[in-house]
């Protein structure tokens, strides 16, 4: 397990120097910087070369590289050429909306997703089972802003519930407030995410219930739902953290496009707005971070997989 | 899929048995009468659209950072009022010599800035030296006539080396602002002006809130605090306005006119504007544009009522100087809808098949790309659309002049020098033009100067030089609650002094 785990962490590490190389090089094939941005329309080249050697972007695009690399080992991901701003506190001070708002939104994802999920799969072939696939069927396939806009217009615009857009000034030092921001937003993340998770725990426990053991278990003399419920579901529980590790990048794309909708200040607006500035220090410590989360999620779930279940164990 | 969204967001509102209003009729309104008394605490929330990446006045470009900092936090020895008069500020009253060599200006006493610091007429003299001296900051080379800046006593004396028609123009914009010699404030993320308002919360991404300054040197100002909310999205700002979090929508479209009036809590205010929606030529060596006849066929293809009738706002503009700017002419006369003619020329130049591609930034609503495409296609010419993302734009049509047409939203006022600059991104290079400009600087007499500019603006028309889709009207939806919102020319300035807000 240990041997495992090292190897395992060897890769996620494999893994960041990829992606840091991957992200700087891509952002540089992009046109325009933020000299541009900074001395704007009615500018003359010779300002927009000052601005440039000021902020260090005529450099060797490996010595740059280098640079980020080098600080990023101290924990340092730069500053801001537009703002000045650590990298860093921004990303520390939009995490403070965006984490609230993939949690909320993955809690939302898997209250729907698993019962539902199991429900529709013990009642296949009845008319609430049939429904239940479809209707998951159909709202994975709504557009995230599309399913925003109808709750914002049901919830904030007719029944004034719940705030349409923005996040309180205070953030959380009114929690209340804060959280009833995150809410409508988190839910059109969730309810999404979670009609796609709901056809895979679907698939997942009609895949357990054609299982040896779950046939073994009920030839013992359970039925075949009390079966599938003790001995079926754990393994069920097992695929469904893996994929539940796969959901979180999708969250994260989520995150970017409903935070434009809803005026949050979080990573995915800032990502958005610094991409359009061509601010690449802010932009390539967000996607840095980003892909770290994920590859670190994904590490996560790998080792606990690997710590419970047992067949995976025998396998190596 | 927005256009989608917001069909969908419209179809359910009317469902909902929500009545509309009708209609009110354009132009430059007042803002709607508040029933209830003024609230001195109150808060009022505004929506904007477009952030300003940072704070920092002297040197980073962008209107957005003038709409909001000029007036409210920093301010020069003049102001401009939202009908563009020029009005005092930081000088009490000033005093132009005849030969139009000497600008004396007598600075206000007893005026401090928002850190407490004295504001003293060696202050003006630094500022006003400094941005002359320093290219890097913006407007720089507005100033570039004033051969001195001397402080005597309490005036503050600017001696030029030619006259200059546009100087106290220039003072009351960037070119113009006092800052507090050897300040220390981190000028990116924050501010230290004179104005009515102090700078008191940035949240970036999200909202810059003003609040009073109780040390102003003038009125002070009606609401206790401004929130600037930025939120690109029409239909988001029209759901957070519904729901009461936004007091006045600025930027806004004049086609969700009815929405945002159905419950009668916000009111539609069209004010006049200096946007001035162009569409560059790029007319350089080589280019199919360089021969006049295709730029005329092109203008005479496009349908500019159908433009501004597609915004429900605006008006149509045929010259590069819109209303409220001096020299304004009505030059319809020059490229009027004539496809059949457009047709004619393009045979006559030996332009069949013409293919052109245009490039746009891609925040612009996709109504103007789609009535270019279809107009264009009308005449024989095939029109492809790259929307970009503005630094792309910047680099590629502002910088390189790599393109061949360019669409971009204009919104200075008074930026005619753009025509007579052949290194400008327009390509347009007409001697004539720029000797004209050059005299209508010279000029000592206000009348005189914006004559000429307006023979200038002419010729510049004549040559198809560009075209001009619109003059752009200032979208403003403001609160039955609000007073006091000025309605002309918000996306380039913005002044907030006198808005109040009432509980009734």
């Amino acid at each position: 397990m240990i041997r495992y785990a090292l190897t395992r962490f060897a890769l996620l590490l494999l893994g960041l120097l990829v992606a840091s190389v991957l992200i700087f090089v891509t952002l540089r094939v992009l046109p325009g910087d933020v000299a541009s941005v900074i001395a704007g329309v009615g500018s003359t080249p010779a300002q927009q070369d000052a601005i440039r050697e000021r902020l260090g972007l005529d450099r060797p695009l490996p010595a740059q590289y280098l640079e980020w690399i080098g600080g990023l080992f101290r924990g340092d991901l730069g500053t801001s050429l537009l703002t000045g701003s650590r990298v860093v506190d921004q990303l520390a001070q939009k995490a403070e909306v965006t984490v609230p708002l993939g949690v909320l939104s993955l809690l939302i994802a898997v209250v729907i997703s698993v019962p539902l999920g199991v429900l529709s799969a013990m009642r296949r072939g009845r008319a609430e089972g049939t429904a239940l696939s479809v209707g998951a069927q159909a709202l994975a396939a709504v557009p995230v802003v599309w399913a925003g806009m109808m709750l914002v217009v049901v919830f904030a615009v007719w029944l004034g519930w719940l705030p349409a857009q923005g996040f309180p000034r205070a953030g959380w030092d009114d929690p209340a407030a804060a959280l009833r921001a995150l809410i409508l937003p988190a839910l059109t993340i969730g309810i999404v995410e979670g009609a796609m998770l709901l056809r895979f725990v679907r698939s997942a426990t009609l895949q357990a219930v054609g299982q040896d053991f779950v046939r073994t278990a009920a030839a013992k003399g359970l039925t075949r739902d009390q079966a599938l419920i003790r001995h079926g579901l754990p393994v069920v529980g097992l695929s469904v953290i893996t994929v539940l590790g796969l959901q979180v990048a999708g969250i994260i794309v989520g995150a970017v496009v409903i935070e434009q909708l809803f005026s949050l200040p979080g990573i995915g607006r800032m990502l958005v707005a610094d991409v359009a500035a061509r601010d690449l220090p802010m932009v390539q410590g967000e996607l840095l971070a980003l892909t770290g989360f994920v590859l670190v999620v994904g590490f996560v779930v790998d080792l606990v997989h690997r710590g419970i279940d047992p067949r995976q164990r025998e396998a190596t | 899929m927005l256009r989608r969204t917001s069909l969908v967001a419209a179809s359910l509102l009317v469902a909902g048995g929500l009545a509309l209003t009708a209609c009110s009729g354009g132009g430059a309104q007042p803002t709607p009468t508040a029933v209830g008394e003024p609230d001195p605490d109150a808060s009022v929330a505004i929506r904007l659209v477009l952030e300003p990446g940072n704070l920092d006045i002297r040197e980073t470009a962008g209107s957005a950072l003038d709409q909001i900092l000029v007036d409210n936090i920093y301010q020069g020895l003049v102001a401009r009022t939202p009908e563009q008069d020029i009005v005092p500020a930081l000088a009490s009253d000033w005093t132009v010599s005849p030969d139009g060599l000497t600008y004396t200006f007598t600075v206000r006493e007893g005026v401090t800035f928002h850190d407490g610091q004295q504001l003293t007429p060696q202050d003006v003299v630094w500022s006003l030296t400094t941005r002359r001296d320093t290219p890097e900051w913006r407007d720089s080379a507005r100033l570039a006539n004033v051969s001195t800046i001397e402080a005597d006593g309490q005036d503050v004396i600017l001696t030029l080396s030619d006259p200059d028609s546009t100087l106290l123009w220039n003072l009351t914009g960037r070119a113009g602002i006092v800052l507090k010699e050897g300040d220390t404030v981190d000028y990116q993320t924050g501010a230290n002006g004179t104005g009515p308002f102090v700078l008191a919360d940035w949240r970036q991404g999200d909202s810059i809130t003003f609040t009073r300054n109780e040390a102003y040197w003038g009125d002070p100002s009606g609401a206790a605090e401004v929130v600037f909310d930025y939120i690109p999205d029409n239909q988001a700002a029209l759901n957070a306005a519904l729901a009461g979090e936004i007091d006045v929508l600025t930027g806004f479209d004049a086609n969700l006119r009815e929405q945002v009036e159905a419950n009668g809590d916000f009111a539609m205010v069209l004010g006049q504007s200096t946007d001035k929606g162009t569409l560059a030529f790029n007319q350089t060596d080589g280019s199919p544009l360089e021969d006049k006849r295709v730029r005329q066929a092109i203008r005479q293809a496009i349908d500019h009522d159908a433009i501004v009738e597609a915004l429900a706002a605006g008006q149509t503009q045929y010259g590069p100087i819109p209303e409220l700017d001096p020299g304004y002419e009505d030059l319809s006369d020059v490229a009027p809808y004539d496809p059949e003619a457009a047709r004619a020329l393009l045979e006559e130049a030996g332009a069949d098949d013409l293919e052109l591609t245009l490039t746009i930034p891609n925040f612009y609503p996709t109504t103007i790309p789609q009535i270019l495409v279809s107009d264009l296609d009308e005449v024989g010419i095939t029109l492809e659309v790259e929307s970009v993302d503005f630094t792309t734009w910047l680099t590629d049509v502002y910088t390189n002049q790599d393109y061949d047409l360019s669409f971009v939203l204009h919104t200075e006022a008074r930026d005619f020098e753009n025509w007579a600059n052949p290194d400008y991104y327009f390509t347009y290079d007409n001697p004539e033009v720029q000797e004209l400009y050059a005299q209508s600087l010279a000029a000592t007499d206000e009348a005189e100067a914006a004559d000429l500019l307006q023979d200038a603006a002419r010729i510049v028309a004549e040559d198809h030089a560009a075209d001009w889709l619109y003059n752009g009207a200032s979208v403003i939806a403001v609160g039955t609650n609000i007073t006091g919102m000025p309605s002309i020319n918000v996306n380039e300035r913005l002044d907030v002094a006198e808005i109040a807000k009432s509980n009734g």
